[in-house]
């Protein structure tokens, strides 16, 4: 739209037309205080805070529902103004508790600020003021009537964001309160988003309340160890008996590509962290089949003796390695290098999701045909194919929500259930849930294929009309089918692409060569000669073992170890524990899941809130991941990778590079400060001496991925700077080999499920339970 | 004139000096004076140990608001909050200082952590005799510092948590 000029305090301002005048000013540094107004939901003018005075009008204005216009002239800040502004806070603190010392907002609500800044702390009114007693809605949103102001965000949110319209407001006028649907409590999706918004503490978490205080925790941004959408949440820790807890997760920090956004399980399912059935100690089994506590030392001696006799004397071929799906990047690269290099073996896995290696071989050479986790939010328009969203991906459910609502998108959705989406939907196909394949072979042109009618024809019509196609698939696609549906997309102009997959890292997991087929990069194990130089080792050139095959094998009695690093593929896969009777297994895992039952040796590992690296969310976004937790008696997966091999007597210089010279502390122990670490590393080349750095550092490993695959050639700057970047597709090289599809095991997760991790979940297990129980309706929410 | 000046300056030091040698003696015989205090005279402002308080109902309180931990320039405050209920009432409000410890170590008396109690829960009482020859003594806990529930009305319900 046309740009417009107007004055804001004087300064000469100008904005497109249409710009709401709050928006403007914010832009510019223009600070107008704001209850009701939450950009991105609709406007409520309902808190009278940001008048402002607007020549040539006869009453002070709302700014957040004022649109810019050529020529006018606006004062934010006069004495009129404040007076107008402390009148507003005065009016909502006729009934207001003096709750600030006990209440969660206090030290980070806007009332207390703005109370602050226009000084009405003291209360005209003498009347007694009405209390209520706080009620629980849901095990995770707690309500304290009188703190709440009714600016509305907390409804706005929860029905235009979030589609589930749980919240509203009950009687009118001074009487008029904030209720839940359900009567008394809440029925809906428990993402805590109402919480986050609510500018008091009138909402407050069922996790955090009463805790502490925001002053007192240390916030850490970093990524969701959940889904594969990979939100950034903000956690607040603070000190405890055996390290950093976890006491709150939310969405401070705006920056990520959540933007506003977080579901539950980034918000609330931190807890298993602190669960007391966590491991602390390594475990080693006895004679006598009972389980003992071991030193680390002891643990590790004892594990790697036994892989390296097994590897003397059977062979690399004899070991089958698994990887996780919640590991980092650098822990899943050392894993394979590991695996690779020190037990001489292809033998290597992970639980697949989806098939991310059909999907990297579809789009082989193609650049920039995957989007980002950003563009679901932009995208003009988007087709949908299997997968339900709204369960398995809330914050891609939000992004597309967010799309139609603010820059009306069209979304046209295929899917064999009625999927919550559909809402939002500008067409919605219903298909048999083994009708992907030939929709696809539909919509390129096959009419054969499908029973057409009116409903089939116009959904293909429309998806051919659209200039700029964003198709999102879900597991239901593996195989050839992507293969299929890829061409399909690449016949349509600007098409881009997203494959959803499950947890955080999986799609991590698989470029990093978590495959007995492909290295990193997705570089097949036969032409693996530059890995192989950069090793300074003999690669096994043969496919190893998918993980079904493994456990074939440890059933014919050919896997004589298993080395299990973060996974549970005993419960996962339905494997008879008989199988693994005469195999010597390691597990690496938080708790003592139903494969550590099976384990010899068990090591007690730290979760990815408790260690630092880089992960990959499913669309190919990298981020940083930061260490927030700790967590004393456990070890990160790379140190124990690290130390394992270590033990069985490799050469760690080649499988962690860390150079010779000095130990080197920049600073990063005490906490740096500006300048230092330039400082030390200029004496340092001053001396001849090149930094040494801790063999358990990630980054040193992150710069070896950088170098040997070719996708991951990301900024490091941009990275460490918190911004997410986009791994580049057309820079992986390989040669389409089909796996089989029963590998593929979508996880099936729910909003309130988080695989084997989210039963170690109290909150979620108390919101499943709430969920499944209905309650009673009983009295009204008075 | 200045050999004047001398002997009329120190005179009038002398002179103090004489009067002050008849006057009675004024020695705080600590410690073994008469009283609680042992003989010690402290004035209403001294800044002593802390206290802390009671309401009247006998309840604490401390909300455990973090307000003076967040004020204290030496950092020796230690809080850790939990949510009263109805069978295990402690403080007025919602929350109450589940632990409550100073480190005497570190704490420099200044008061500013008084000052910022909202609820007038801390204050500095008397006590000074707080030297000890073991360092990890000094951590003082909330039941050390609490004023005792005896005679008060909520007796009972107070001594259930927080007395020693
Ligand atoms: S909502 Fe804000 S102003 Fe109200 S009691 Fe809580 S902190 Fe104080
Ligand atoms: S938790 Fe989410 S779904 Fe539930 S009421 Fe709040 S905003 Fe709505
Ligand atoms: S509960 Fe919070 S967000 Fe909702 S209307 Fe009240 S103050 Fe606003
Ligand atoms: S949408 Fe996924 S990544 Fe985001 S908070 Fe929820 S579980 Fe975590
Ligand atoms: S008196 Fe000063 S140093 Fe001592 S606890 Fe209070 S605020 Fe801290
Ligand atoms: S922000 Fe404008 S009326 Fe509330």
């Amino acid at each position: 739209m046309a740009d417009v000029t107007f004055t804001v305090d004087g300064k000469k301002l100008t904005a497109p037309a249409g710009t709401l005048l709050i928006d403007a000013c914010k832009a510019v540094g223009i600070e107008i205080p704001a209850f009701c107004y939450y950009p991105g939901l609709s406007l409520q003018a309902a808190c009278r805070m940001c008048v402002v005075r607007i020549e040539k009008m006869p009453k002070l204005q709302t700014a957040c529902t004022t649109t810019v216009a050529e020529g006018m002239v606006v004062q934010t800040e006069t004495d009129e103004i404040k007076q107008a502004r402390k009148a507003t806070i005065e009016l909502l603190l006729g009934n207001h508790p003096l709750d600030c010392p006990v209440c969660d907002a206090g030290g980070e609500c806007e009332l207390q600020d703005m109370t602050f800044k226009y000084g009405a702390a003291e209360s005209k009114y003498v009347e007694i003021k009405q209390h209520r007693e706080e009620q629980q809605w849901s095990p995770v949103v707690f309500f304290d009537r009188p703190r709440c102001i009714l600016c509305y965000r907390c409804v706005r949110v929860c029905g235009e964001g979030m589609d589930v319209w749980a919240l509203g407001i009950q009687n009118r006028g001074v009487s008029a309160v904030i209720a839940p649907n359900g009567q008394d409590h809440l029925e809906c999706e428990e993402c805590g988003m109402c919480i986050d918004i609510c500018p008091v503490g009138a909402l407050t978490s069922g996790t955090y309340r009463y805790k502490t205080r925001p002053w007192e925790m240390t916030h850490v941004a970093t990524i969701c160890t959940h889904c594969g959408d990979g939100c950034k949440t903000t956690l607040g820790t603070r000190r405890s008996n055996d390290g950093m807890e976890i006491v709150r997760g939310d969405n401070r920090d705006k920056s990520g590509i959540n933007g506003d956004f977080l579901c539950i399980k980034g918000r609330y399912a931190f807890d298993f962290a602190n669960r007391t059935e966590r491991l602390t100690k390594p475990l080693v089994r006895q004679a006598d089949g009972q389980f003992k506590e071991a030193s680390w030392s002891e643990a590790i001696d004892f594990a790697a003796k036994r892989l390296r006799e097994i590897r003397e004397s059977k062979g690399g071929q004899a070991i089958g390695v698994i990887g996780s799906n919640r590991t980092t990047n650098e822990e899943n690269y050392l894993l394979q290098k590991f695996a690779r290099t020190v037990l001489g073996t292809n033998n290597i896995d992970h639980h697949r999701t989806v098939d991310y290696v059909s999907f990297a071989a579809a789009l082989a050479g193609k650049s920039e045909r995957t989007a980002s986790l950003r563009d679901t939010a932009n995208a003009p328009a988007i087709l949908l194919l299997g997968n339900d969203p709204t369960e398995q991906h809330p914050a891609l459910a939000w992004n597309l929500r967010s799309n139609v609502r603010l820059n009306r998108a069209r979304i046209y959705i295929a899917n064999h259930a009625e999927i919550k989406l559909r809402r939002q939907a500008k067409q919605f196909l219903e298909i048999p849930k083994d009708g992907y394949a030939s929709l696809v072979q539909y919509l390129a042109g096959n009419d054969s294929v499908v029973a057409a009618n009116e409903q089939t024809a116009a959904f293909r019509d429309a998806i051919r009309k659209e200039e700029s196609l964003l198709i999102i698939f879900g597991s239901e696609f593996r195989g050839r089918d992507i293969q299929a549906l890829v061409e399909f997309g690449l016949s349509l102009p600007n098409t881009k692409f997203v494959l959803l997959g499950d947890y955080a890292n999986s799609r991590g997991a698989a470029d990093m060569g978590l495959l007995p087929d492909t290295l990193p990069g997705y570089v097949p194990v036969a032409s693996a000669a530059h890995f192989a130089d950069e090793y300074g080792a003999v690669l096994p050139q043969n496919a190893g073992l998918d993980l079904l095959q493994m456990f074939d094998a440890a059933q014919s009695g050919n896997l004589a170890a298993l080395y299990v690093v973060g996974s549970n593929p005993v419960t996962r896969y339905g494997v008879d524990p008989a199988v693994l009777k005469n195999t010597f297994v390691i597990v690496q895992d938080m708790f003592l899941t139903e494969t550590a039952q099976l384990a010899d040796v068990v090591f007690p590992a730290a979760n990815l809130y408790e260690k630092a690296g880089t992960v990959t969310n499913t669309y190919g976004d990298i981020q940083l991941v930061k260490k927030a937790a700790d967590k004393a008696g456990v070890r990160s997966d790379f140190e124990l990778i690290v130390r394992l091999a270590d033990r069985m007597g490799a050469d760690l210089k080649k499988l962690v590079p860390f150079g010779r010279g000095v130990r080197a502390d920049m600073g990063q122990t005490r906490g740096a400060q500006s300048g230092e670490a330039d400082r030390h590393s200029v004496w340092l080349a001053a001396h001849g001496l090149e930094p040494k750095l801790s063999p358990f550092d990630p980054f040193a490993t992150l710069d070896e991925i950088q170098r040997l695959v070719p996708s991951y050639s990301f900024s490091r700057l941009e990275l460490l700077a918190g911004s997410d970047q986009h791994a580049k597709s057309e820079l992986v090289q390989i040669s389409a080999a089909p796996a089989r599809r029963d590998l593929v095991l979508p996880s099936q997760d729910t909003l309130f499920t988080s695989g084997t991790l989210g039963r170690y979940s109290d909150k979620l297990k108390e919101v499943l339970d709430s969920h499944t129980t209905p309650k009673p309706v009983e009295a009204a929410a008075d | 004139m200045s050999i004047v000046r001398n002997i009329a300056a120190i005179s009038k030091g002398m002179s103090i000096t004489f009067k002050e040698m008849f006057q009675p003696t004024e020695v705080e015989n600590y410690p073994d004076g008469p009283g609680p205090t042992r003989g010690a005279v402290l004035q209403d402002r001294f800044r002593g140990a802390h206290v802390l308080q009671r309401d009247e109902n006998g309840l604490e309180k401390c909300v455990a608001c973090f307000l003076c931990a967040a004020a204290c320039p030496s950092n020796c405050i230690y809080i850790e909050a939990a949510e009263n209920t109805a069978e295990n009432r402690i403080s007025s409000s919602e929350r109450y200082a589940k632990v409550y410890n100073i480190d005497y170590n570190r704490c420099i008396f200044c008061g500013y952590c008084v000052e910022a109690c909202p609820t007038d829960a801390i204050t500095h009482g008397h006590g000074f005799e707080l030297a000890s020859l073991n360092a990890t003594n000094l951590v003082m806990r909330k039941e050390d510092m609490l004023v005792p529930a005896v005679g008060m009305p909520g007796e009972l319900a107070a001594h259930s948590d927080s007395v020693k």
